[in-house]
């Protein structure tokens, strides 16, 4: 109940009415959220690096599938905190389905206002 | 003002003011492009400030993610980011057609400057600012051009006008010395030709003489004098001359100087063939209806054969006048029409008959025409 809550916080002002689909919810931010991994600053990281989805769902699933860090973009202090994990025992489809989920609920497109 | 003095001043004038006006009008052309470049410039200048404000608030939006992201808007832009794959990601306008390949350009009144981003904030690689085109200055840059061409243009008239002037001055000089000279020479001339003429006419009248064969030739001799005296004062005075435009019986007229010249017709033993029609009328001066066939007769006389005929035809509509000499080259018939030009160097003469014929012909708005060539008859023909 507790996890639920704190699941809703901290993605209540991140996806405003939005909620995070099942699938990430139970193959990505479960795990985020307990480990306190913060999702929001890799996918900016992903952003800033890659611009594009398909660029960046690329690169994702590159890691997943074989997380270590000479994969990965994220600085060497960020697997100080956040060491790798094994890899993820799901199918190639749900991977790939989790990480377009992943970046649907944080699409920068979605988060952008015309400036009154 | 001498009309070949005119003459030499409007061609001295159109060549000095079309080149003038070519060469300002391409440096016009030269200086227009050059600042509307400068103007161009200084709005994608102002094109590029903007970027830059968005960059950095891109910058800030992604560092800080609050949401909403809220997109930089000003009114005077309009602007829009692009992924790396060039997908419209936001913006305050989603334009099509967009140049990728230039970082400046312009459609129809829009300008476009597209910014490439680095590292990409919001995931945007490009941004592409816009801003309507201000035409206020290239409008002001036309209208200083247009005043400079029209004051340059005076200006350049009247410096051309002054400068012609000047060059045509030994011309005009020349020929006001030769025209005193012919009003000089014509006023003393005129007196001894009057009283030979006069006593001619009395020695006629009064006395019969025996040398009848050395009086016509003395008459004669006068009367072509007399005549050079009229055609010199014509010219002197054409301009000036008052007109008396009267309905004139052309046809009593012509008799009257057929019989004027028969002297002259009898000493070349010309045969005169007549087809006069009486009574017609033509509105003219006097004077000049005596000029024009007194100079007609005059040169059909002196130029025609001994012997030769010379047929006069007048009906309502025209003059035609054709004798039998030499012809004129088909070239040199515009040519003779000028003052002091003849075909013919045979005969004496100043070469001034033709030339008061073309003046009293455009006075009149006369059509005159000759038909001739070498060997062949001469036809002039006045239609009024």
């Amino acid at each position: 109940m507790v996890k639920k809550i704190l699941i809703t916080l901290l993605f209540s002002t991140v996806a405003q009415a939005e909620e995070p689909s099942l699938l990430l919810q139970q193959n990505c931010l479960k795990c985020h959220s307990k480990q306190k991994i913060p999702s929001e600053l890799l996918y900016r990281r992903y952003l800033m690096k890659f611009s594009t989805k398909e660029r960046i769902k690329k690169s994702l699933l590159s890691y997943l599938k074989n997380p270590k860090k000479e994969n990965s973009i994220m600085p060497q202090q960020f697997f100080l905190k956040f060491p790798p994990k094994e890899a993820l025992d799901l199918n190639e489809t749900v991977l790939e389905k989790s990480v377009e989920a992943y970046l649907d609920y944080f699409d920068v497109k979605k988060q952008l206002e015309l400036e009154k | 003002m001498l009309s070949s003095e005119k003459r030499s001043l409007v061609r001295f004038l159109a060549i000095y003011l079309s080149s003038t006006f070519i060469l300002f009008a391409l440096g016009s052309y030269i200086f227009y492009n050059f600042q509307k470049h400068q103007i161009i410039d200084n709005q994608n200048g102002e094109l590029q400030l903007e970027a830059n404000k968005i960059a950095q608030r891109l910058r800030e939006l992604h560092l800080t993610f609050n949401k909403p992201l809220l997109y930089p808007n000003d009114p005077s832009f309009n602007s829009a980011i692009y992924d790396l794959d060039k997908g419209y990601i936001f913006g305050s306008f989603n334009p099509k057609n967009i140049k990728w390949n230039k970082e400046f350009y312009k459609d129809r009144e829009k300008l476009f400057y597209l910014h490439t981003l680095k590292p990409y904030y919001l995931g945007a690689s490009y941004l592409l600012v816009s801003k309507n085109f201000d035409p206020e200055p290239l409008n002001e840059l036309v209208d200083i051009l247009i005043v400079f061409l029209i004051v340059a243009g005076v200006i350049f008239t009247i410096l051309g006008l002054f400068l012609g002037r000047l060059f045509t001055a030994p011309m005009r000089e020349s020929m006001e010395i030769m025209n005193r000279f012919i009003e000089d020479t014509t006023h003393e001339l005129n007196t001894p030709i009057s009283t030979i003429l006069t006593n001619i006419e009395l020695l006629d009248t009064l006395y019969s003489c025996e040398g009848q064969k050395e009086m016509r030739r003395i008459e004669m001799a006068s009367k072509t004098l007399s005549r050079l005296y009229e055609d010199l004062t014509f010219l002197k005075l054409n301009h000036n001359y008052h007109r008396v435009i009267e309905r004139l019986n052309i046809s009593e007229l012509l008799e009257d100087r057929i019989e004027f010249f028969q002297t002259l017709i009898e000493a070349k033993n010309i045969k005169i063939i007549k087809d006069i029609t009486p009574n017609i009328i033509v509105e003219m001066d006097r004077n000049d209806a005596i000029r024009l066939l007194d100079n007609l007769f005059s040169n059909a006389i002196k130029y025609n054969h001994k012997s030769g005929k010379l047929e006069i035809t007048l009906t309502a509509k025209q003059l035609e006048v054709q004798n039998e000499g030499d012809g004129i080259k088909r070239e040199d018939i515009a040519l003779i029409q000028k003052r002091f030009k003849r075909a013919n160097s045979s005969e004496g003469g100043f070469g001034i008959g033709l030339d008061i014929i073309a003046q009293v012909v455009k006075r009149y708005n006369f059509l005159f025409t000759i038909d001739s060539d070498t060997n062949q008859p001469t036809k002039v023909t006045i239609k009024w």
